[in-house]
């Protein structure tokens, strides 16, 4: 349950004078005093022992058996038939409601709520956390005089509002105003909630798109939609075309891996494909992989066509013939640079690496998979059958762009198959 | 060496009462452990070798200098003295301000004034070999009790760092703690002579630019100025920094006026702008609570002037959240 994820935000509120408080005021009627609560002294044992974090920390059920339940746990568990989701959710909470009419145990409620939201799928959900607020007693809580306004007025139902709040901005939700009135006529203008509230009103809105490269929020199930998702996140040119080699078999769409005709998905440019089709067919090509692509919470991995870096000396030039057309030279041999402070070039050699020619994502990663894509890519990609390939895989887990070393101890392994592919690709070449 | 130094004028005791025992003489497994790790960072300022934490390693550095001072020497050891080292490394470090005092008279930083003055562009970190990768540290949860692991090396080619690990948002088990899940990677101060903290000045540029390689994960930039008051360790200046992921390089380009600043991770309520000419240090976190492996490769971090950028500040002060920056 790690959707409880809030830390202290005023971290300065005195925790001791949060027990005097309600130590002082017994019989306020909405109060946290544990001897007044109808379920016996552990009910309330929670909040008193997390004294650190704002909410409780998860409990975790594999620890003991005799663990004690949380309070009103009841309430998330009726109706085991029925479907967790939001309308679930928000019946548990009105029976709160119900079934308790002076809202005692409030702030244990929420805190148990904030934590069962992931369950129900509601964690960004705007009207499921203005639901959550709406518990809290109104007018209640508003300091009144000039003193309780310096000290904190109802400490632990502050830190509460709080942690609804943080929640939110842990989850990217916006409050609206909505929150905004229920805030204020829970805690009033002056209060801690209030205060996040602004915050988050000012912060949320600077940062909300700033990712140049944005991905969906929620991302597509079809492993075919989500690769081709991934391969044109990945792309910098927008003329590329993703091309479905390979759709995976009908059966198991499920699970990708274990189907027998895993998907294959690739991207190329026409660039690319140009620079394909001069590429000088004495020197290898290679599919390495695969390299990992997070695309939010979830990762993808992608395989890449690839040759070596030309040496200088076989580097070509393609040269513009200035006689296309006189009247608008192609390429002029003019020195516009001023001077030394017109220079906006780095100082330095830039790492180079040889041209990449195609990307592809393929359910499986083995070489008999991406040697059906290396067939698919033949077809719009004649010059490829003239052009040795060598597969350099890495395992399986997509150890990132490091297995270096790994790979020189592979490739002596590999060595014979290499050949082989070598040799099966001149002969198709020939045929 | 510096360690060496620390220790004598903090003990000053112990080395009175055992000068007259003739040659003061380290044991043979420190010295060696010594020269290795002198080998190890031959760039870096020395005494300020691998550990993380300051604190951790004042604690392990004096420990095994205690031991010494009473085990008796052995038969054979090269030849190494107190005396000698520290005249060494006194010797180094003035050698080291004739150097700056010098270098000052030349320009700003040894180079030129019309020179520098007419630079648009700057270098400040490139990774083109081992040395480099000493100019920066790593860290990760574990430093609090977590599970995350993160790396530093060369990348395949020898020529761009790779940074990489797993990052794993398991808190950890000490009762208090309910997030967890940050990798980092953050540079080294500058030292000058006598371990003077220096710092960089940055005032001519207004942007950050950066060549590097991700997967697809937001990392956050985060600039450190240099304070002079222990309240204001934790305060830096952040944004972020986006990695489109696949494989070709990406250029990322952070104007300095959109940094925003926080103290101890939590942004300020007053804003204020990032001090260019007292920077101290620059690093990359991850911490997107998203568990799994992760990789950046870096090819260098420059600075440089966009001229087509003229905003001072991005993020305006709020009255409503301070009220005193408007009265």
């Amino acid at each position: 349950m790690s959707c409880v994820r809030a830390a202290l935000l005023a971290r300065g509120l005195p925790r001791g004078r949060a027990a005097i408080c309600s130590a002082i005021l017994p019989g306020a009627p909405f109060s946290q005093v544990s001897p007044l609560l109808p379920r016996g002294l552990h009910c309330s044992a929670t909040p008193y022992t997390s004294t650190k974090s704002l909410v409780p920390r998860p409990s975790e059920p594999e620890k003991k058996p005799g663990k004690v339940p949380a309070p009103h746990e009841e309430l998330f568990q009726r109706a085991p038939g029925s479907a967790r989701d939001k309308a679930s959710f928000v019946r548990a909470v009105q029976s709160f409601g119900q079934h308790n009419v002076r809202k005692r145990g409030h702030v244990d409620f929420i805190y148990l709520a904030l934590r069962k939201m992931r369950e129900y799928g509601v964690e960004r959900d705007l009207a499921a956390y203005n639901l959550l607020l709406d518990i809290f007693p109104k007018e209640v809580f508003r300091p009144r005089n000039i003193f309780q306004r310096i000290f904190i007025h109802y400490p632990r139902q502050q830190e509460c509002g709080v942690a609804v709040l943080e929640q939110m901005e842990n989850h990217g939700v916006m409050p609206n105003k909505e929150t905004e009135f229920l805030l204020l006529q829970i805690f009033g203008r002056r209060s801690h909630p209030m205060l996040k509230f602004v915050r988050m009103r000012l912060w949320l809105t600077r940062f909300q798109n700033v990712n140049p490269f944005p991905v969906p929020r929620e991302l597509p199930q079809d492993a075919v939609e989500l690769a081709t998702l991934g391969l044109r996140h990945m792309e910098p040119d927008l003329s590329a075309r993703v091309t479905v080699y390979q759709k995976p078999s009908p059966d198991d769409t499920r699970d990708p891996a274990d189907s027998i005709q895993p998907h294959i998905v690739g991207i190329q440019s026409p660039d690319q494909q140009d620079a394909l089709a001069r590429h000088n067919p004495a020197r290898p090509l290679f599919v390495e992989g695969p390299f990992s692509l997070w695309l939010r919470n979830k990762c993808v991995y992608y395989h890449i066509l690839r040759a070596d870096l030309l040496p200088p000396e076989e580097k070509e030039v393609q040269e513009i013939p200035e006689e296309w057309n006189l009247y608008y030279p192609m390429q002029l041999d003019l020195d516009y640079a001023r001077s030394g402070w017109d220079d906006y070039e780095f100082d330095i050699d830039e790492v180079e690496e040889g041209p990449v020619f195609a990307i592809c994502m393929a359910g499986a990663h083995d070489q008999e998979t991406l040697a059906r894509w290396i067939q698919g890519l033949q077809e719009t990609n004649p010059a490829l059958a003239r052009i040795p390939v060598v597969f350099r895989l890495a395992g399986s887990t997509g150890e990132l762009l490091a297995a270096s070393g790994l790979e020189d101890s592979r490739q002596s392994q590999r060595e014979g198959q290499e050949e082989d592919e070598r040799v099966q690709r001149q002969q198709q070449g020939q045929s | 060496m510096a360690l060496v130094c620390r220790f004598l004028s903090s003990t000053n005791a112990p080395r009175k009462c055992l000068k007259p025992c003739a040659a003061l003489r380290l044991p043979p497994g420190l010295v060696a452990a010594y020269c290795s790790r002198s080998l190890q960072k031959p760039g870096a300022s020395p005494g300020r070798a691998s550990q993380q934490s300051r604190p951790e390693e004042g604690l392990q550095g004096h420990e095994p200098k205690e031991v010494t001072l009473d085990v008796p020497s052995s038969e054979e050891q090269p030849e190494v003295s107190f005396d000698k080292a520290i005249r060494d490394e006194v010797k180094d470090h003035l050698r080291r301000l004739k150097d700056e005092v010098l270098n000052h008279w030349v320009g700003p930083e040894g180079r030129p004034l019309h020179k520098v003055l007419l630079e648009q562009t700057r270098v400040v970190w490139q990774f083109r070999g081992k040395e480099d990768l000493d100019k920066w540290v790593v860290t990760s949860d574990k430093t609090i009790g977590g599970r995350s692991e993160v790396f530093l090396k060369m990348g395949k080619n020898n020529q761009s760092a790779l940074l990489y690990g797993t990052l794993s948002s398991e808190p950890p088990k000490d009762g208090e703690s309910s997030q967890s899940g940050f990798c980092a990677m953050i540079s080294r101060v500058v030292r000058g002579a006598f371990e003077r903290r220096m710092c960089y000045d940055w005032s001519q540029y207004n942007s950050l630019y950066l060549r590097v390689r991700g997967d697809g994960r937001p990392w956050m930039v985060n600039i450190r100025e240099q304070k002079d008051f222990i309240q204001s360790k934790d305060q830096m200046y952040s944004y972020f920094m986006y990695t489109r992921g696949g494989p070709y390089w990406q250029e990322v380009k952070i104007p300095f006026s959109k940094f925003f600043f926080s103290n101890k991770g939590r942004i300020r309520d007053a804003q204020y702008k990032l001090m260019l000419d007292k920077i101290s240090s620059i690093g990359f976190t991850l911490a997107d609570k998203v568990d799994g492996p992760f990789f950046l490769e870096i090819d260098f971090i420059g600075v440089f002037t966009d001229p087509a950028h003229t905003e001072e500040f991005a993020y305006e002060n709020s009255p409503v959240l301070n009220p005193r920056l408007f009265r």
